[in-house]
């Protein structure tokens, strides 16, 4: 697997233009100055240093011996969502990779002794004690399971509920499950064997504790007969799917629900057959878009063609975004009768992220906060009466974008949309046509 | 880092979370793109990091912008200005410096549609502004550098020709009333903008003698000369119908041509057939983009990356190039401009190879209408700077063209820039080819020691030998050094611009390290 080895990290972080391009979402796609900006952290602490192309500088900084491990090199370097878009922008014409470089900045902070921050080892450590970032009861983990959902404990799909959608967002949860007992697919769940898929400690750069995480996970789910495993959590998919990979290979596929649920309705084994005449604009989830490429096996020479001019033969594969997660869901909503799409300026990959990611949620609230209130913004202006999206963690913090900003617009997941469509939440349905038509 | 009592008075300014004084601030701020070189042509190690500032300061709005300046004065600190802070001329030539950050200085101020023009900010980019134009049927002139830069620095402070320069000229020429902020703190507006009554932007002259050419000059002072708050600059008829629909995925956008647009790739073969057929077609009036560029050029304007170039060897290996693209707004307008065209290929029996060699990918012309091309020079290696940089005849600027090949193959030779086969010049036009502006982008690479000396030493003897040849002043002729170079051979300019320097910023409090001193 190709992953930014130590040499190009070397290599790479003397070859930032300072063009300031990774502040910006790609120029062509630019429709208006309102959005046209791609990176939260630069858009709201503005020096330089907060962009990507700026923790590209303070890496070499940091190598070259100009500045030291310190709190103020860590605040910087951890006020990122690593949502990935300065990445984007940059791999348009360019070869950097932003957003290698800031998750290797933090795990060089990590091993200085200088990262995570604070609430972030907190965190961490509530994983190592109680299998959650949220030191919730491990016996909780399926409390949000009603005792009319069918779990078959010998199917070969498992359903991976993830931390957030078992004890902060069980509407996710349930609604994902009833959708799948009423299309008729038998599914299991881990019950007591679930534990956190290590993403947030990731995103931090503690890699021993995530590397535990994971080999414990992985043991669990191949000691069971598991052909797909299926999330509602894009940052659990994003971790399983394309993160995973770097440090174990396993034998089962991984699908989110939205392109779960896709082919379920393309083979008709789902209807969606009730009116929802709402306007809905959808949130991109950064893990289920753009940062959900696999990196792919890249086998070749660098040969130079001429003197300074190198070339990848064959051509080494970039990820730029381009095989993130942005059709099914939209596929979706699409087929729910009477339901109107309505885009926000950001989408796809270069969608704004919503501010939760990278551990920012717990480190930096307010910044967490300010973004969900950024993107709420321009989910207003397109005239949506709902905002849609398909992880729990973009929930909760646009959700609290919703209230901070007092906004009008609702917040659904589109599962919850799914089984109102569906016929399955009748009085759900009842009320927010109420509220929005 | 700034004494404690006069961080102080900066925090009152801006506020504490707008100014910041820390180390890892700081060296932040010292790193710039080419400043390797630079450092190398100063006889210093060749490292991307200039002086370190003393802190850096966020105001948000001219009064903040003239209080910093003030209290510099008061305390003898200079000042670097930067806007989008591309390129070596950001940043500040000593450690008595603190870097004004115009980042929070970000509104378009105007757009008039009737009289076509804008005031903004400095941190409004191209882009941005062009975004919004685009809704009034317009566009803006952006440089070489790209959508992602800022209009106000190219206009009021550096250099400014781009690839539709045929359409919508260059930053000097488009430049009209100036908000600016004077070295000693005073506030000075040019124009329209600083009558008495009623105040407009509509005008850069009057009333009284005009200010603009002490303002920026040739290519400007790079903050040399004061701070710019405002500007209002022309605005052009967007050259085509403003739908503007992409498909697809990044990098590899499907973009749905409009209508009324059509491009042209040719091989003159001969530079000298070249002057002819570039007067011609400018004589004309009908590109939207009219430039030469080198094979390798072509090759990259064409690419998103160096594996991609590699497929465009067909084109690329054309001898002289000459890339034309024209855009109409209606049918006849569309039907007239290729009628000309075809009568120019016929009379100088050219063959547009667009269409029967090579049909380039949609994204293009997307590139074109949003001026992302001059981005392209970046693929090969991820570092190139242009030596050159004349604006002058065609004539002129085909002589440099020509003269300075074996230069570049000697350096190319030594293995320390990239191979263009020394034919690596960008040349386009402007205001119907009465004048062309030529510069010479050169590939080096910035992770290597010996690339970045070569590099240094290649651009110091391209200097002399313009002096030598009289090709004129380089793009980038700034600095002391540069002007005491070139100011003698061209009628002692640098003794006039220092008196400017001396006028304008007595206590020499406006880093002058890319502008001239006082002395």
């Amino acid at each position: 697997m190709m992953q930014l080895n130590e040499e190009e990290y070397q290599t790479m972080i003397k070859r930032c233009l300072r063009c300031s391009i990774c502040k910006w979402i790609p120029q062509v796609q630019i429709k208006s100055q309102k959005y046209a900006t791609a990176c939260p952290a630069i858009d709201l602490y503005n020096f330089h240093p907060y962009s990507g192309g700026g923790k590209i500088i303070l890496a070499l900084a940091l190598e070259m011996g100009r500045i030291k491990p310190s709190k103020d090199l860590r605040d910087i370097v951890y006020k990122c969502t690593e949502c990935g878009n300065c990445a984007i922008a940059c791999k348009f014409l360019g070869t950097l990779e932003p957003l290698e470089i800031i998750m290797r900045l933090r795990e060089k902070l990590v091993k200085a002794g200088c990262g995570p921050m604070p609430a972030q080892e907190e965190y961490i450590k509530a994983v190592r004690e109680f299998n959650n970032p949220y030191k919730e009861p491990h016996a909780n983990r399926t409390d949000w399971l009603p005792k009319d959902i069918k779990i078959d404990h010998s199917a070969k799909v498992l359903y991976y509920i993830g931390c957030t959608s078992s004890y902060r967002r069980k509407e996710m949860a349930i609604a994902a499950a009833r959708i799948m007992n009423k299309a008729g697919i038998p599914f299991n769940i881990l019950q007591d064997e679930e534990f956190c898929c290590g993403s947030p400690i990731l995103r931090t750069g503690e890699l021993d504790t995530f590397k535990q995480v994971l080999n414990r996970n992985l043991d669990v789910i191949e000691s069971k007969d598991i052909e797909t495993i299926v999330f509602s959590c894009a940052g659990c998919y994003d971790t399983f799917k394309v993160d995973y990979p770097l440090y174990r290979n396993y034998n089962f596929e991984v699908l989110h629900t939205v392109e779960f649920f896709d082919k379920l309705l393309e083979d008709g084994k789902i209807k969606l057959t009730e009116k929802i005449p709402i306007k809905v604009t959808y949130h991109d989830p950064c893990h289920l878009g753009r940062n959900a490429e696999r990196y792919e096996e890249w086998e070749g020479d660098v040969v130079q063609i001429l003197p300074l001019i190198t070339i990848d033969v064959p051509p080494k594969p970039k990820r730029t975004g381009k095989r993130g997660i942005y059709d099914a869901p939209r596929n979706i909503l699409k087929r729910i009768p009477g339901l109107t799409l309505v885009e926000m300026e950001r989408i796809r990959e270069y969608a704004y992220c919503c501010g939760a990611g990278g551990g920012v949620k717990s480190a930096f609230p307010e910044m967490a906060l300010n973004t969900a209130k950024l993107r709420i913004e321009e989910a207003e202006d397109t005239g949506a009466e709902v905002i849609v999206s398909a992880c729990p963690f973009c929930s909760t913090n646009l959700k609290e974008g919703i209230d901070s900003r007092e906004s009008d617009l609702k917040y659904y997941d589109i599962s919850e949309l799914m089984l109102m469509a569906m016929g399955l939440e009748p009085e759900k349905l009842k009320w927010l046509l109420s509220e929005v038509v | 880092m700034l004494q404690k009592q006069i961080l102080e008075e900066f925090q009152k300014i801006v506020g504490l979370e707008n100014i910041d004084d820390s180390e890892v601030m700081t060296n932040a701020y010292s790193y710039n793109w080419c400043m390797e070189f630079v450092n190398c042509t100063e006889g210093k190690e060749p490292i991307p990091f200039s002086s370190i500032p003393k802190a850096v300061l966020l105001p948000s709005n001219t009064e903040e912008v003239q209080q910093i300046v003030r209290l510099c004065n008061k305390y003898n600190i200079q000042f670097k200005a930067q806007s989008t802070g591309l390129g070596p001329w950001n940043q500040p030539s000593s450690e008595n410096c603190v870097i004004i950050d115009l980042r929070r200085m970000n509104k378009i101020i105007k757009i008039d549609d009737r009289s076509l023009y804008a005031v903004v900010e400095p941190y409004v980019s191209g882009a941005q502004l062009q975004a919004e134009t685009m809704k009034f049927g317009l566009t803006v002139h952006m440089p070489g550098a790209g959508p992602q830069v800022s209009p106000l620095a190219s206009a009021t402070s550096m250099n400014g020709p781009g690839f539709t320069s045929p359409h919508t000229g260059h930053s000097a020429r488009n430049v009209l009333g100036v908000e600016w902020v004077l070295p000693d703190g005073e506030i000075l507006r040019l124009g329209s903008a600083g009558m008495k009554s009623n105040p407009d932007w509509y005008i850069g002259d009057g009333p009284g003698p005009s200010l603009r050419g002490i303002m920026r000059g040739w290519a400007g002072a790079k903050s040399g000369i004061g701070v710019f708050t405002k500007v209002a600059f022309k605005l052009f008829p967007y050259p085509c119908s403003t739908k503007f629909k992409l498909s697809g995925n990044s990098p590899n956008y499907e973009f749905e041509i409009p209508d009324f647009m059509k491009l042209y790739v040719m091989d003159c073969k001969s530079y000298n057939y070249l002057e002819n057929v570039f007067l011609k077609i400018e004589e004309e009036e009908i590109s939207f983009i009219c430039s030469h560029l080198s094979g390798y050029g072509l090759g990259a304007i064409f690419s998103n990356s160096i594996e991609s170039l590699m497929d465009k060897i067909p084109i690329a290996g054309m001898q002289v190039p000459l890339v034309v693209l024209i855009a109409a707004r209606t049918k006849r307008e569309f039907e007239y401009k290729q009628k000309v065209m075809s009568n120019i290929i016929d009379d100088f029996k050219l063959e547009n190879v667009i269409g029967s060699k090579y049909t380039p990918n949609s994204l293009f012309y997307a590139e074109a209408l949003r001026s992302n091309l001059g981005l392209h020079g970046f693929i090969a290696t991820g570092g190139f700077q242009s030596s050159k940089g004349q604006c002058d005849t065609v004539k002129v600027c085909l002589k440099t063209t020509k003269m300075s090949i074996p230069l570049k193959k000697r350096y190319i030779k030594k293995g320390v820039i990239g191979n263009d086969f020394g034919e690596g010049v960008w040349i386009t036009s402007y205001e119907s080819g009465h004048y062309f502006h030529i510069e010479s982008p050169t590939m080096f690479d910035q992770t290597e020691e010996k690339s970045v000396t070569g590099m240094a030493e290649n651009m110091e003897e391209n200097y002399q030998f313009d002096l030598l040849k009289h090709l004129g002043a380089p793009f980038f002729v700034e600095g002391d050094k540069m002007h005491d170079l070139f100011g003698p051979e061209m009628m002692d300019y640098h003794k006039w611009l220092r008196k400017i320097k001396k006028a304008f910023d007595p206590n020499g409090i406006a880093d002058s390290g890319f502008y001239i001193n006082a002395k």
